[in-house]
């Protein structure tokens, strides 16, 4: 097993009679991207706070890198990098400014800050945009202006909380790209938190599932998915459920039957979904419920949220 | 404290990067001293035997030092609502260090208006005391008052929850600083309820001294006493503001 990089044991957060974390652990090994993905309010913005020193848990301990949250902050600190959900940045200072004021907090000498800025503006392309103030940015030089901030200082362990929100597709991709790159050639860990489902399959190694405070479901994305079954058929329609359900899970190639309340969806995990498919379909008819949409895939990270929580997970 | 000089220095960088900032605060306080001292003057020759001039200008000075201190205070509050303490939060820097930064770039900034403010009332004709160390001791005095008014816009900026709030925190303390204290008007000539109410302010201390020092009044107050008040402030408003700020990161 490969050194830890993060470790979380029972962490919780509360804000007056608010629970924001309920028992979290983790386990996150050197060299990974772990990937925290849960809905808007599920906590992991909170955990992220703890993990980079800015925020005390309530009970519970944290190490990163080896040093304790609580008792080693600094170290924890220099040892990291972060970027916030909300982008936090002077709209007066130019980018270069920025990343120069950035070493320096961290007491980088002027000829080793010199040499990650032109490494950095090389890695997200930023180009001659790093002389303009950051006021006249858009979203995605932004994000890769906070991004280049993060790698300033050499972390061990960069914190990257919503990496993408907002950016349209192009830029959203730009940054995954860095991503993985930065996790293939150089080694970095790297935790991140998303609400987007495709965002956790195309970069973590591992997954955690976070829901009202707690992490309901932890491994790598093949392995969360394997659990569920082969296939899925989602089947959409009007009317009664509970016979068409009850009926779907008689048959013995059904590994489990899910609804999805909100979108009168009925979810089928089977061996082999073209096979069944028909079987499935047929198990409607004669029982009040009308089928009008019927889908065949593999199961999501989206199904393994739903399968957790009982609800859906939505951008 | 390195983390401190690396703040301040961006804080200023900032400052005079803000060319509405700059010439708002600068013609504010100038405005001041020409139009209603120049005013007044036509009205009012001399009080104290002093030049009236002389007389309004360190209440003016106080006003702008104050003015100086609102923009820096500005400048935490705006790195708070937008985020950017998190910054410094996740930095191995000590946290005292992030409201030095502020409290040294804030203090310069009130420095900085008060001394435009004291070379504009000269050229307007304000008579100062042959004494340059009594000119030197008005500056540290300033400096020191300057200090307890950052600390105070910072107390405020350290709980605001907006700009506006902020705005109307602070222009509480902006009118009664200079309506109730002896910056436009002697004290012997207040009636005795504002009298009480004058000697609350210690701004009237800070003048008051910096007349006699600066400007060769004779004293109405002790200047020990003064001294006291002026730096009692300054200690009160910077240990608000510690307090306040600590109270605020750690939310």
């Amino acid at each position: 097993m490969a050194e830890l990089a993060i470790t979380a044991r029972g962490l919780t957060k509360q804000y007056g009679a608010v629970t924001a974390l309920d028992g979290i652990d983790l386990a996150v090994s050197s060299g990974t991207v772990y990937a925290l993905l849960g809905p808007n309010g599920a906590g992991k913005t909170t955990t992220i706070n703890i993990l980079t020193t800015l925020t005390r848990p309530t009970t519970g301990e944290a190490t990163v890198c080896g040093h304790d949250v609580l008792r080693q902050a600094d170290q924890v600190r220099a040892c990291i990098g972060v970027t916030f959900q909300d982008i936090v940045l002077d709209p007066d200072l130019t980018g270069r400014e920025v990343l120069d004021i950035h070493g320096r907090l961290y007491r980088q000498p002027g000829a080793l800050r010199r040499r990650r800025l032109a490494e950095l503006v090389e890695l997200v392309q930023l180009g001659d945009a790093i002389d303009r103030r950051v006021r006249t940015y858009s979203g995605g030089m932004k994000r890769r202006l906070e991004l280049a901030r993060g790698l300033m200082t050499e972390p061990r362990v960069l914190f990257l909380d919503e990496p993408t929100q907002g950016l349209d597709p192009q830029n959203r991709v730009g940054i995954w790209g860095y991503i993985r790159e930065l996790n293939r050639v150089r080694g970095l860990t790297l935790l991140l938190t998303t609400h987007y489902m495709d965002e956790a399959e195309a970069l973590a190694s591992q997954v955690g599932i976070v829901d009202r405070g707690r992490l309901v479901a932890e491994g790598t994305p093949g392995e969360l998915v394997a659990t569920l079954g082969a296939d899925v058929i989602r089947v959409r329609g009007q009317g009664e459920q509970a016979h068409f359900v009850a009926e779907v899970a008689r048959l013995p190639f059904v590994v489990r039957v899910e609804t999805d309340a909100a979108d009168a969806m009925v979810l089928v995990y089977v061996d082999s979904g073209s096979r069944r498919l028909v079987e499935v379909v047929g198990a409607a008819s004669g029982n009040g419920f009308l089928v009008e949409d019927v889908t065949l895939a593999r199961p999501s990270l989206g199904d393994v949220f739903l399968h957790h929580t009982g609800r859906a997970l939505r951008d | 404290m390195y983390a401190t000089f690396v703040i301040w220095n961006k804080h200023m960088t900032k400052f005079l990067r803000s060319t509405e900032e700059l010439l708002g605060l600068a013609l504010q306080s100038v405005l001041w001293v020409v139009l209603f001292g120049v005013g007044m003057r036509g009205m009012i020759a001399e009080v104290d035997g002093r030049d009236y001039m002389s007389y309004i200008l360190p209440g003016i000075i106080a006003l702008s030092a104050l003015g100086g201190a609102v923009g820096g205070g500005m400048v935490l509050l705006d790195e708070r609502l937008r985020g950017i303490l998190k910054e410094y939060l996740a930095a191995p820097i000590p946290r005292l260090s992030i409201l030095l930064g502020s409290a040294t770039s804030t203090a310069t900034k009130a420095l900085i208006q008060a001394t435009i403010m004291l070379v504009v009332g000269i050229l307007m004709g304000a008579r100062l005391a042959p004494n340059p160390l009594g000119w030197l001791a008005s500056l540290l005095l300033i400096a020191i008052f300057a200090v307890g008014f950052s600390g105070l816009a910072l107390a405020v900026a350290a709980v605001s929850r907006s700009i506006a709030g902020y705005h109307g925190m602070i222009f509480l303390f902006n009118l009664p600083l200079l309506f109730a204290s002896n910056a436009l008007y002697p004290l012997a000539v207040l009636p005795g309820w504002m009298l009480a109410i004058v000697l609350l302010n210690p701004t009237t201390y800070l003048i008051d001294a910096v007349r006699a020092l600066a400007f060769g009044t004779e004293v109405t107050l002790p200047l020990p006493l003064s001294v006291a008040v002026v730096c009692l402030f300054a200690a009160g408003c910077t240990w608000l503001a510690l307090r306040l700020f600590r109270r605020s990161i750690s939310a």
